[in-house]
C-alpha cells in the first residue's frame, strides 16, 4: 500500500474517533451543566479540545457547543474534523468501501446544511445525538463493508490510538476537578461524569451498582478487558492490528511491537495500590508518553520511505 | 396527457438543427418514446427529478471545488435531465469517422517524432510544427510501445445546420469528462425507471473495463502495476481521477508518491518501493518531469522521462501528443487522412482560416461579425473573440493582438450548434449542444464507448458549452 494512503487511512479513523469522543463529551457536559453549572463548566473542555491558541471561552452552553461544532477557526471543531476526515477518505476511495465513502460524504453534507445550526437551539441533546449517529454509522459501516486487510488494520490503528488519547484526556480533565475538592459527593459526581463521557456508566452500574468507588472506576476505565473503551482494551486491539500489519509486511517492527507489549503489561499488571502510590495523573502521563512514542514510530515508518 | 405546456414555448433558433424536432416541427423518431414519457409525467414530478439529480450528484461526491479567498466552494457540474438521443445510424458514422481520424492522427504523431515524411512531402510546413508549443523535442526518436501515442481521446463534435457532424477539436492530451458520461447514465437509471431498457439504449458502463484492458495490453507482464497519476485534490477533475482509479481497481498516485531509481519508476509503499509499469497520467506534459520540462513542477516525477525513453515505464497518453490537437494543425487533419490512409475524411472539419496567411486574414477581418477567432494553443473557451457578440472596440483591440503574431490565431465561421431540448423552469427549451465521445486506442485497434458527454450551453442563445463558462451536461443515449 502507498505510504501516503496508509497515513490517510490512519488519520481518517483518528478524526472520526475524535469527533465521536468530543460529541459525547459535549452531550454529557450539557446535561451536567444544566444541573450544576458550578461543577461542570465549559471552559476546561474548550481549553483541552480546541486549537492551542484559542482565546474564545464562554460559559453559555449553546455558544460553546456552536463553537465546538461549527467554528472553522477551531481546528478541532466537528466541522473541521469531518472535513479533514472526508478529504482523507476522498483521496483513498479505491481503498475503502463505497458505502464508507458515501457515509462520510453524507455526514459532511449534513453538517454543512445551512438549516442545521437551527436544530442546536431547538434541542441541543437531539442535535448532538444526531451528529454522533453519523459516527456510529461510520464505524458500523466500516465493520460490515471493509475487507480485513491492510486498509482495515491501518484504520483501526488510527481509531484505537485516538481512543486511548481521548480516554486519557477525559480522565486528566476530571482529575483536575477532583483534586480541587474534598467533598466526596462532588468527587463521585466527577467520576460518574467521566464514566458517562467514555460511555461506561451503564456497564459500571451493572457491575458495581450505584456506589461510586474511585478504584472501581479506575479499574474499569484503565484495566477492564472487555469494556471497549478502556485503555487496556484499546492497547490490546492496537497491538493486535500492529501485529497483523507487521505480519503482512506493511509495517517494520522498528520497536513498535516492543513498546506496545511493554505498555500492555504495564497497564495489566499495575495494581491499584501502585497507581495510587504514584498518583493517577502520573500513571496517565506515562501512558500518554508511551502512546506518543508509538505514534511517532508509526509515523517514522511512513516517513522513512518518503525520502 | 398530464403535461401539455411542456412544449408551449419551444422557440427554435433560426438556421439551426434541432435534435428533437425536424424541419416540419414533427418529433424525430428517436425522441418519440421519451417524449411519450415526458407527456405522461406532471411538471411537479419532473421538477422533483431535477432536484433529485442535484442531490444525487452531491451525495455521491460528484463535485469539483472552486477556490476563492482561501475557501473552497464545492460545485456540481449542472446536469439537464432530458437525455440527448442519437440514432444507431448516426452513431455508426460518428464511430467510423473518429476511428479514421485517430488512426491518421496517431500515424502523424509517430511520423513527426521520427522520419517526418509529411513535412518532406510538403503536406505540412515544418515551421508550423517547430513553432508549436506542444511539440516536444524530447520525444524525437523515442520508441513508443506498439506505436500507440494517443490511447485516450475525446474528440469534440458539433452538428451543423446541415445535420452533419463536424469535428471541432481533437482532444488528444488528457481529455476529461468521461466520469460524467458514467455518472449521468447512473442518474438517468434512477430518474427514469424502466425507460432505458424500453428505449434500447446502449450501455456505457463497460468503459473502465475497456480502459483497463487497453492499459494492461501495453505491458508484457501478466500482472503489470498500473497507476493513475493525478495532480491532486485541488485539480478540478480530481473526482474523475478517483472514480476511474476506483472503477479500474488501480492505485491513485500523486507525483510525490513516485520516485525514479536507476531509470525505473517506483511507488513508495508501506513495504518498500514497488515498481510501476504503466502510468495513466492526468498531469500535463509541462508538469510531468521537472528535470526536462517545467523545473518548478511538484506535480510530476523527476527522471520519469528518462525512464520512459528507456522503455522501463509506459506513459499514457504519450508525451507530445499535443502537437496533433493544436488548433493550427487541425486544419491539416483532412490532408493527413488522405496522406496516411488514402481515404476521404468521413467527418468534416470546420472551415478554418489561418490568420498567418495575409489573404485569409483580410477575408476574416472583412467578415469579422460572422467569425470566431481563437488562439491556436488555447482551450477551455478562453481567449476567444465571438464576432457577433463583440463590440467594435473589442474587435479593434483583439485584431491588434492578432496582428502582433497572426500565425498564433485561427478563425472559423460562427457555428450553428444544434439545439436539444432542456428542462428549464418547468418547460422544454432548446439549448446549444456539442458531443464528446470517448475513444480508446490500444494494441489491437480503437474502441469507442457508445455514448459520450453531451455538453450544453445552458444560457439562452449561448454557444459556449465549457463548464467553466456556464455550461452543463446531459446524458447521451445511443439507441439501437
Amino acid at each position: 500500500m502507498l505510504s501516503r494512503v496508509a497515513n490517510n487511512l490512519i488519520w481518517l479513523d483518528r478524526y472520526m474517533e475524535r469527533g465521536n469522543g468530543i460529541l459525547s463529551l459535549l452531550k454529557v457536559n450539557y446535561y451536567a451543566n444544566q444541573d450544576s453549572p458550578e461543577l461542570f463548566s465549559w471552559t476546561p473542555i474548550m481549553k483541552t479540545f480546541t486549537t492551542y491558541d484559542n482565546e474564545f471561552y464562554t460559559e453559555d452552553a449553546l455558544e460553546c457547543i456552536d463553537f465546538m461544532i461549527f467554528n472553522t477557526g477551531n481546528s478541532n471543531s466537528i466541522l473541521n474534523i469531518v472535513t479533514k476526515a472526508r478529504e482523507n477518505a476522498r483521496s483513498v476511495q479505491e481503498h475503502i468501501s463505497r458505502e464508507l465513502w458515501l457515509c462520510i460524504n453524507n455526514y459532511y453534507l449534513y453538517l454543512t446544511n445551512k438549516d442545521l445550526p437551527r436544530k442546536l437551539e431547538e434541542d441541543p441533546v437531539q442535535f448532538l445525538e444526531d451528529l454522533r449517529k453519523h459516527h456510529l454509522i461510520y464505524f458500523g459501516t466500516a465493520d460490515i463493508t471493509q475487507e480485513r486487510g491492510p486498509s482495515y488494520y491501518f484504520m483501526n490503528v488510527g481509531k484505537f490510538l485516538e481512543r486511548v488519547i481521548l480516554i486519557s484526556d477525559f480522565t486528566s480533565l476530571k482529575l483536575v476537578d477532583i483534586g480541587n475538592t474534598s467533598d466526596s459527593l462532588e468527587k463521585s459526581f466527577y467520576w460518574k461524569n467521566l464514566l458517562l463521557s467514555v460511555g461506561g456508566y451503564q456497564l459500571y452500574l451493572k457491575t458495581h451498582k450505584s456506589t461510586f468507588n474511585e478504584e472501581h472506576v479506575i479499574r474499569m476505565v484503565f484495566q477492564d478487558k472487555l469494556f471497549p473503551r478502556s485503555v487496556y482494551y484499546c492497547i490490546n486491539k492496537l497491538s493486535g492490528y500492529i501485529d497483523q500489519l507487521i505480519e503482512a509486511n506493511e509495517l517494520e517492527k522498528n520497536n513498535i511491537d516492543f513498546l506496545l507489549g511493554k505498555l500492555e503489561s504495564t497497564i495489566k499488571y499495575t495494581t491499584i495500590d501502585n497507581i495510587n502510590n504514584q498518583g493517577l495523573e502520573h500513571f496517565i502521563s506515562d501512558i500518554k508518553e508511551d502512546i506518543r512514542n508509538i505514534s511517532l514510530n508509526i509515523n517514522a515508518v511512513y516517513f522513512s520511505q518518503n525520502n | 396527457m398530464a403535461n401539455k405546456h411542456l412544449f408551449s414555448s419551444y422557440d427554435l433558433l433560426p438556421k439551426t438543427w434541432d435534435e428533437m424536432y425536424n424541419d416540419s416541427s414533427v418529433f424525430r423518431t428517436q425522441y418519440e418514446e421519451f417524449i411519450k414519457y415526458l407527456e405522461k409525467t406532471s411538471p411537479e414530478k419532473l421538477s422533483k427529478k431535477e432536484d433529485l439529480s442535484k442531490q444525487l450528484f452531491m451525495s455521491q461526491g460528484v463535485t469539483f471545488t472552486v477556490y476563492s479567498d482561501n475557501e473552497g466552494i464545492e460545485k456540481i457540474f449542472p446536469f439537464d435531465i432530458v437525455p440527448r438521443i442519437i440514432t444507431s445510424k448516426e452513431w455508426t458514422k460518428i464511430e467510423s469517422g473518429i476511428k479514421q481520424r485517430l488512426k491518421a492522427l496517431n500515424l502523424f504523431i509517430k511520423d513527426i517524432y521520427n522520419e517526418q515524411f509529411i513535412i518532406k512531402d510538403g503536406i505540412i510546413p515544418g515551421e508550423l510544427i517547430y513553432s508549436c508549443p506542444n511539440f516536444l523535442r524530447e520525444m524525437k526518436g523515442v520508441k513508443v510501445p506498439y506505436d500507440v501515442y494517443v490511447h485516450i481521446s475525446g474528440v469534440d463534435l458539433i452538428r451543423n445546420n446541415d445535420g452533419e457532424f463536424y469535428v471541432l477539436e481533437d482532444n488528444l492530451r488528457t481529455p476529461s469528462g468521461v466520469s460524467y458520461m458514467l455518472e449521468n447514465r447512473e442518474i438517468s437509471k434512477r430518474l427514469f425507471p424502466g425507460i432505458l431498457p424500453k428505449s434500447n439504449v446502449r450501455s456505457v458502463s463497460n468503459y473502465p473495463n475497456m480502459l483497463y484492458k487497453k492499459l494492461k495490453e501495453l505491458s508484457n507482464k501478466t500482472n503489470p502495476n498500473i497507476v493513475l497519476l493525478t495532480p491532486g485534490i485541488y485539480n478540478s477533475a480530481y473526482y474523475e481521477h478517483t472514480t476511474l482509479a476506483r472503477l479500474m481497481g488501480i492505485e491513485l498516485v500523486e507525483g510525490s508518491d513516485l520516485v525514479v531509481k536507476n531509470h525505473f519508476v517506483y511507488m513508495k509503499t508501506t513495504n518498500g518501493l514497488k515498481q510501476v509499469d504503466i502510468i495513466y497520467r492526468r498531469v500535463d506534459d509541462d508538469f510531468l518531469d521537472p528535470l526536462e520540462f517545467n523545473a518548478k513542477s511538484v506535480l510530476g516525477v523527476a527522471g520519469i522521462m528518462a525512464a520512459y525513453r528507456k522503455g522501463h515505464v509506459n506513459i499514457v497518453n504519450a508525451p507530445g501528443t499535443g502537437i496533433a490537437d493544436d488548433k493550427a494543425i487541425y486544419i491539416y487533419v483532412p490532408d493527413m487522412i488522405k496522406y496516411y490512409l488514402d481515404e476521404e475524411p468521413i467527418l468534416k472539419n470546420i472551415e478554418t482560416y489561418q490568420l498567418g496567411r495575409p489573404d485569409e486574414l483580410e477575408y476574416v477581418t472583412k467578415n469579422i461579425k460572422d467569425m470566431v477567432i481563437k488562439k491556436t494553443d488555447g482551450s477551455g473557451g478562453y481567449g476567444m473573440l465571438m464576432g457577433h457578440e463583440a463590440t467594435d472596440e473589442e474587435i479593434k483591440d483583439y485584431l491588434e493582438t492578432v496582428k502582433k503574431k497572426p500565425e498564433n490565431f485561427i478563425a472559423q465561421p460562427i457555428l450553428r450548434l444544434s439545439t436539444a431540448p432542456c428542462y428549464i423552469d418547468g418547460k422544454l427549451s432548446p439549448r446549444c449542444i456539442d458531443l464528446r465521445p470517448f475513444a480508446l486506442s490500444g494494441r489491437d485497434g480503437i474502441d469507442i464507448c457508445p455514448g459520450g458527454l453531451t455538453r450544453v450551453a445552458l444560457k439562452k442563445g449561448s454557444l459556449v458549452v465549457n463548464s467553466s463558462q456556464g455550461g452543463g451536461s446531459k446524458d447521451t443515449w445511443v439507441i439501437e
